[in-house]
């Protein structure tokens, strides 16, 4: 574990040191603020979130398990759960499919040229790509995965079982 | 010298005792370092220069505020930085807390500005990662850099500094001085000690008090030169005090023993010999 | 990751949002475990030094003590409220000491026939014992250092006073309930001596100035329930309220 590692300053930051904290934020919020800002088209939003995520960084540090995976994977377990606690309270977020440009249109047009996964996941409606995202990508629970998209749990349970079903079906 | 503070026949009393008798002196900016055995005054003086004692006779006037007036003495301790001899703690607040004790007393009210401004007093004394450790934690040392950083709050203009290389290791007593020695460039830094060493090393002008009274006033090269012609080393032990030199010779002060050379005399020669009996049997 | 890095074209993409959904997949799982490819994301220096102070004020501000975070709740400007949990009088033990001399006033009030007397004879001298511990050279240790400082000592000995005062009538209220009847009569004696104690201030420290009521007042004690405690007795202490509470202000307004 070298000294600058991401592991030997999350240990630093669980011993209370700022300076270590520093320098995990400025190697991983350009690219944290980045992912968040394709689920939340709000850039407040993102902010606070990202602000969440290193005061949480801060206090739990000490639970991160390098066993467990990288350290950038685990930051963005973090990050997206406070995207979705800053998402809390607000009004259903048009928002987290805003950043979302291309149309359903162009990506099935897209697809039909290959017929792998990729090309299967990119022909999925916009709606039912996101509530993949939210599941199976970002590792959201149901609830979660509600609060992110701004739709009832049982709206996402639908669609992610429409989904995998539609995938199945584009794979065989 | 410009100078940016002035006492004049400044005299207390103690029931009977004389602490200060009709001391004047003039400071400007840099480091002046008061020298003097315990009880000719030194705390005494600073303390009245750090308006936490009233003088008996006499005046003070520092940046032209005169404290024995209510609203200029308030006016100077906004400009003051002040490390008492026994400064006091709250052992159960943090580091961070302590200081920011102080911040408040010294009317930082904006909780940002004021936590930034304690951040950075502590980064100053090196003790940016002990702000979170409970005073009782931590060692003479630094708790001796905790009072001092207080004293740096608000950047000061006059810094009143009693003692404040005790127990200090001489690591931090270098750091200390590399600190005070930057603020002394542009502001009127006053100090009290024992260690000659940190007069010669930081001092721009010593005094020295005896028995509540000036007895030096200068550069501490001039102190030094006042030994000149009464340091002496020999080879054998001669008379009196005297100590050996890494040399394997006997070095002593006053006058020449027999078959004696003269040797270089120092700050602290010369403060000795000023002292007269207290410091060197004649 | 078998020597493959997000391209720069990719990752131009992956930013404006033109990916598509699986390609922009692929480009965030390979970046939150490849330091190179996080590395090269664009980064507005501005942005992350701002975004890091704001982070910075947060994580390294410390948890404000219980009292701070109690009196800021209840609307007290924030910087009077961390001075005030800096109250020698105010901490742990001097609480318990206040509520354990209650408990043995309630408890001399239930055993004995005299009862009420002993609790209503020292229910006053508590806002005084806080007190005398509030503020001066003998028991704050900071008290030079706080000497040299802009704020005023009268300023800090008055804030500190009527948070211990606060603090003792809501604890000696608290206990009011556990005796065998309802009283309210200690209360304006315990404003009166509390005043007191402040208005003796240019005079005396105020540990001496509370020792000395408080010996005061126990020696009026035995005078009896009627002399002490009845209605002229309590007019009285009304009354001497009005000059502390003018003095007190005036001090204030020096200060």
């Amino acid at each position: 574990m070298t000294p600058d590692s991401d592991a030997a300053l999350l240990a630093a930051v669980a011993e209370g040191r700022l300076e270590a904290l520093r320098v995990l934020h400025h190697r991983h919020a350009p690219w944290l603020r980045a992912r968040l800002a394709r689920r939340c088209g709000d850039p407040d939003l993102v902010q606070s979130a990202l602000q969440d995520t290193f005061v949480a960084v801060w206090q739990d540090a000490g639970r991160y398990r390098p066993s467990e995976g990288a350290a950038g994977a685990w930051l963005w377990t973090i990050a997206i759960r406070k995207l979705v606690s800053a998402l809390r309270g607000r009004p259903a977020p048009v928002a987290a499919e805003a950043a979302v440009t291309e149309s359903a249109e162009d990506l099935v047009l897209r697809a039909v040229e290959h017929g792998d996964l990729g090309t299967a996941l990119n022909r999925l409606s916009p709606e039912l790509r996101a509530a993949i995202r939210a599941t199976v990508l970002d590792g959201l629970t149901v609830k979660e995965a509600a609060r992110l998209l701004g739709v009832p749990e049982g709206t996402v349970k639908t669609r992610v079982m429409r989904a995998k079903a539609q995938l199945r079906e584009l794979l065989t | 010298m410009e100078p940016t503070l002035t006492v004049r026949e400044l005299t207390r009393r103690f029931g009977r005792r004389t602490a200060l008798d009709r001391v004047s002196l003039e400071f400007g900016t840099g480091v002046t370092g008061l020298l003097g055995p315990n009880g000719a005054g030194k705390t005494t003086l600073i303390r009245i220069l750090a308006t936490t004692l009233a003088p008996d006779g006499g005046g003070v006037r520092a940046f032209g505020l005169d404290p024995a007036d209510r609203e200029q003495r308030r006016a100077l301790r906004r400009r003051l930085g002040y490390l008492p001899q026994n400064p006091g703690v709250y052992a159960h607040f943090t580091a961070f807390e302590l200081v920011e004790y102080v911040a408040i007393l010294k009317e930082m009210n904006d909780r940002r500005a004021r936590h930034d401004e304690v951040r950075r007093v502590l980064a100053e004394v090196d003790l940016g990662d002990r702000a979170r450790t409970k005073v009782r934690r931590l060692s003479g040392g630094m708790r001796q850099r905790l009072a001092l950083a207080q004293a740096l709050l608000g950047d000061p203009d006059l810094i009143v500094l009693d003692e404040p290389t005790v127990g200090l290791d001489p690591e931090q007593r270098m750091r200390f001085r590399a600190l005070l020695s930057r603020l002394g460039e542009s502001r009127t830094v006053l100090l009290s000690t024992h260690q000659t060493e940190d007069v010669t090393t930081l001092c721009g002008r010593v005094v020295v008090l005896k028995a509540g009274s000036v007895v030096f006033e200068g550069g501490p090269g001039e102190l030094a030169a006042r030994a000149a012609g009464r340091v002496w080393l020999t080879t054998a032990p001669p008379a009196g005090t005297y100590w050996r030199t890494p040399d394997g010779r006997y070095r002593t002060l006053g006058d020449r023993p027999p078959e004696a050379v003269p040797g270089e005399p120092g700050v602290e020669d010369g403060y000795l010999l000023l002292l007269g009996a207290e410091g060197v049997p004649a | 990751m078998n020597g493959w890095h997000v391209p720069d074209d990719l990752r131009a993409a992956y930013l404006d949002g033109g990916l598509p959904e699986a390609a922009a997949m692929s480009v965030e799982v390979h970046v939150a475990s490849c330091q190179g490819c996080q590395a090269a994301f664009p980064v507005q220096e501005e942005w992350l030094e701002e975004s890091w102070a704001a982070i910075a004020d947060v994580v390294d501000r410390p948890a404000p003590r219980p009292l701070t975070r109690g009196l800021t709740a209840l609307g007290m400007p924030e910087h009077v409220a961390v001075f005030l949990a800096a109250t020698p009088g105010l901490t742990r033990s001097w609480l318990l000491g206040v509520a354990g001399a209650l408990g043995f006033a309630v408890a001399a009030a239930h055993a004995a026939d005299r009862s009420m007397l002993v609790f209503l004879a020292v229910a006053p001298v508590l806002p005084l014992l806080g007190i005398a511990a509030a503020y001066g050279a003998r028991v704050d240790a900071l008290y030079e250092v706080a000497s040299a400082a802009p704020i005023s000592g009268g300023r800090v000995l008055l804030l500190r006073a009527m948070a211990v005062l606060v603090a003792a009538l809501l604890v000696t209220g608290a206990a009011t309930p556990a005796l065998p009847a309802f009283t309210a009569a200690w209360l304006l004696p315990s404003l009166a001596l509390t005043g007191a104690a402040l208005a003796l201030g240019p005079l005396l420290a105020p540990h001496r100035a509370s020792a000395l009521l408080a010996a005061g007042w126990l020696a009026a004690v035995p005078a009896g329930r009627e002399a002490v405690f009845g209605a002229p007795a309590q007019a009285a202490y009304a009354m001497a309220l009005i000059p502390f509470v003018y003095l007190g202000a005036r001090r204030w307004n020096r200060l």
